[in-house]
């Protein structure tokens, strides 16, 4: 049988290119930028400035806050400049969808920025594949513990940091006062526990036709009641127990009774139902209230805020942004420097100021600013969150293939809550390929 | 001679080369890069493991692409329903009838609105309170709400539904576009010979589409197949796995999770099974077609 020449040679060519292909795969590792610990272990990156022997350029990427803030980055930007001699920032701002396209587009083409601002799921994500610099390195014990411990170890996994905590807000109680009233119940006099919460939801869903509220069905809502998802060691799932069970058959009967509404609803469309006062009540942090302001007035003139009653694990959920630094950061000393400055105390408190938003340093919450309401849904939002900052957490699952997991959990539930699939069985199915994801990443 | 053919060559080249070189670098280059891809473990932030076949085993043990799998034949189910409204349609707007041109057009919208506007239309009107609801518990066909895209039973077929009708309008304008070159001696002809209404577009008009059909069927099967934008908006594969696709599978696998090899892997099983497809619908539909132009 003779080979066919032209055919010989396609196929040589194809295999070159392949193994080209795979070569340059192969060499994307991540050797540059590692950090030398040894020289940078003492240093307390928020308290003393590192000289730069050469002139640094660093260049900041934040998510969606120019042209709004242009003045106070502007301003800090140019105090950090006068302060470090030789470093320059290059501030760059990106829309949230996109940051992380850019990112990943940048790490591949092997222009790294350095310091970079993301949300506490992407930072984990990125953490724990290894493309992040571990922080703790850097930071001294008096750094980690400026921070609320719940929003600083969320990014924290094996002992090493891969983010410092920025900006964040946490779950609030925003009630429709129209619709809580009519079923006769006393706004004055909020719900404290997560079963007064429920009481109240079945009250004003008999009372008024509406719904108590909508939720996503995400694997958050294991940890709220103190469900681990995975066990100490991360080694294998947790969140198979007799208390899981519980608390979603309790969630599927409140679906049924239509207190809960039965469906897996994303933040836009719970803005969509509390809007249409299809729902009295919106779980979630203080942005909602801008949302509200625009999509329904009158809706929102009705609207107060209040702690929101904490499930069986007593803590709020947070959404945090943070400060992170690429493991192919050139400059990861400067970096960590000027990452620490923004997200110290003081920076931190003006940033509040400005923006409306919560810090995340302790020291900062001690501000008049975060304990005087003048009774505006804002302000009664703003101190209602800030003052439960010390149960807040960004729960993450802290593995490198938590994006997996947390969606097998969400389809496990959409089953069980939409679908109704048996609990038990789907439980012991999502079990099985959690810890099929697990045993692949070891 | 030798020449002019010569210059001719260059010219075609040279139109071609533009469009060539950006089908190199965004269609072609990526699916060869796929290849090797498939074969690593790449997730462009951390180091690269040649994995080796590990991926594609990995794909067939992997029961929620297997779902996806099924579910994206499910969504071929489409294809004849939608080739059958259209040519129908085709065939109604391809008629002398006053403001039929209206028609038309009023078909053809749906096509040129944008997917996410389509999808946030329907998502109200399928909502729990929206307008379908309204209307079929109206008028009793309904004896209690319904969430649409929230139940597993119904959330598929009402996404091929919104598809359906999203499509059916270029679908549309493709056979009217093969019905206007049906020479009309040959209707002429047929009506001699007594053939009616049915008979002629039994025996004269779907023979004489079988071009168009081939194409139109084609296309829509490797729609149907890739099916993405109206599943990720409305149900982002939901409830559970019931409106998980194969293309948002592999669009969370590797853009959302950074799992980049295996979404590559799985990419290229999907490619294999849309080149089957389209075989088979090849083989389907061997002859046909009008010989005169």
């Amino acid at each position: 049988m003779g080979i066919n020449r032209k055919s010989f040679t396609v196929s040589l060519l194809m295999v070159m290119m392949m193994s080209l292909l795979l070569a340059a795969c192969g060499g994307n590792g991540n050797t540059k930028g590692t950090p030398n610990a040894g020289s940078t272990g003492e240093a307390g990156a928020g308290t003393e400035a590192t000289p730069a022997a050469e002139p640094v350029k660093l260049e900041f990427w934040t998510i969606a806050l120019q042209p709004t803030f242009n003045d106070y980055f502007n301003e800090l930007i140019a105090k950090y400049e006068d302060s470090h001699p030789g470093v320059t920032v290059e501030w760059k701002d990106y829309p949230y969808d996109a940051i992380s396209q850019r990112l990943l587009t940048s790490t591949a083409s092997g222009k790294s920025p350095d310091v970079v601002n993301l949300n506490t799921e992407f930072a984990s994500q990125l953490g724990s594949k290894g493309a992040l610099l571990n922080l703790s390195e850097y930071l001294t014990d008096e750094d980690a513990k400026s921070y609320f411990d719940g929003i600083y170890n969320s990014t924290v996994f094996d002992g090493k940091a891969y983010a410092l905590p920025w900006y964040t807000g946490t779950e609030v109680l925003f009630m429709n006062k129209k619709l809580v009233e009519k079923a006769g119940l006393d706004p004055a006099n909020p719900p404290q526990t997560r079963e007064e919460l429920v009481e109240w939801a079945r009250q004003v869903h008999e009372k008024t036709g509406a719904a108590g509220y909508a939720q996503q069905l995400v694997s958050k809502l294991f940890p709220i009641d103190g469900i681990p998802i995975l066990n100490e060691d991360k080694t294998a799932a947790a969140f198979n127990t007799p208390e899981a069970e519980a608390m979603i058959a309790q969630m599927r009967d409140l679906m049924k009774e239509g207190v809960v509404l039965k469906e897996d609803a994303d933040f836009s469309k719970q803005i969509q139902y509390f809007s249409g006062e299809q729902v009295a009540f919106q779980l979630s942090g203080p942005t909602f209230i801008n949302f509200i302001k625009t999509s329904a007035p009158d809706v929102y003139k009705n609207t107060i805020a209040v702690p929101l009653p904490t499930g069986k694990a007593n803590l709020r959920l947070s959404n945090s942004m943070n400060l992170v630094v690429p493991q192919k950061s050139k400059n990861p000393q400067q970096a960590v420097e000027f990452a620490a400055f923004i997200t110290n105390a003081e920076n931190q408190t003006a940033f509040s100021k400005v923006a409306n938003t919560l810090p995340s340093s302790k020291a900062s919450i001690e501000d008049p600013f975060f304990t005087e309401s003048d009774g505006s849904l804002e302000a009664e939002a703003k101190v209602a969150s800030s003052q439960s900052l010390d149960k807040a957490t960004d729960y993450m699952v802290g593995v490198p293939s938590a994006g997996d997991i947390n969606s097998a959990l969400a389809r496990g539930l959409q089953e069980i809550l939409l679908n109704d699939a048996d609990i038990k069985e789907t439980l012991n199915k999502v079990e099985k390929e959690v810890n099929n994801i697990i045993s692949q990443d070891s | 001679m030798y020449k002019a053919i010569r210059s001719e060559t260059f010219t075609a080249w040279a139109f071609m080369a533009p469009g060539l070189l950006f089908l190199a670098v965004f269609t072609f280059w990526p699916i060869i890069y796929g290849i090797p891809l498939s074969l690593t473990d790449y997730s462009v932030i951390a180091e690269t493991r040649y994995v080796g076949l590990d991926n594609f085993t990995r794909a067939f043990q992997d029961h929620n692409f297997l779902i996806s799998l099924w579910n994206s034949l499910v969504y071929v189910l489409i294809v004849p329903v939608i080739q059958i409204i259209a040519i129908l349609m085709a065939i109604l707007v391809n008629s002398r009838i006053p403001g039929i041109k209206m028609f038309r057009a009023a078909y053809y919208i749906p096509v040129v609105t944008s997917m996410v506007a389509v999808a946030l239309i329907w998502s109200w009107l399928l909502g729990n309170n929206g307008v379908v609801n309204y209307l079929l518990l109206k008028v009793g066909l309904l004896s209690e709400q319904v969430s649409w895209l929230s139940t597993s039973s119904t959330a598929l077929y009402v996404l091929m539904f919104i598809t359906m009708w999203k499509g059916l309008g270029y679908y549309m304008m493709l056979y009217l576009a093969g019905l206007q070159g049906i020479p009309a001696d040959l209707y002429e002809a047929a009506r001699v010979d007594g053939a009616g209404p049915l008979r002629l577009i039994v025996h004269v008009t779907l023979p004489l589409l079988r071009p168009h059909i081939l194409f139109c069927t084609l296309i829509s099967v490797m729609g149907a197949i890739r099916v993405f934008d109206e599943v990720y908006i409305l149900t982002k594969g939901g409830p559970g796995t019931s409106t998980l696709t194969s293309s948002v599978y592999i669009f969370q696998k590797g853009l959302e999770q950074f799992n980049f090899g295996y979404a590559s892997a799985l990419g290229l099983i999907v490619s294999v099974l849309v080149g089957a497809l389209s075989v088979l619908v090849f083989r389907l539909n061997r002859k046909g077609g009008v010989n005169s132009y």
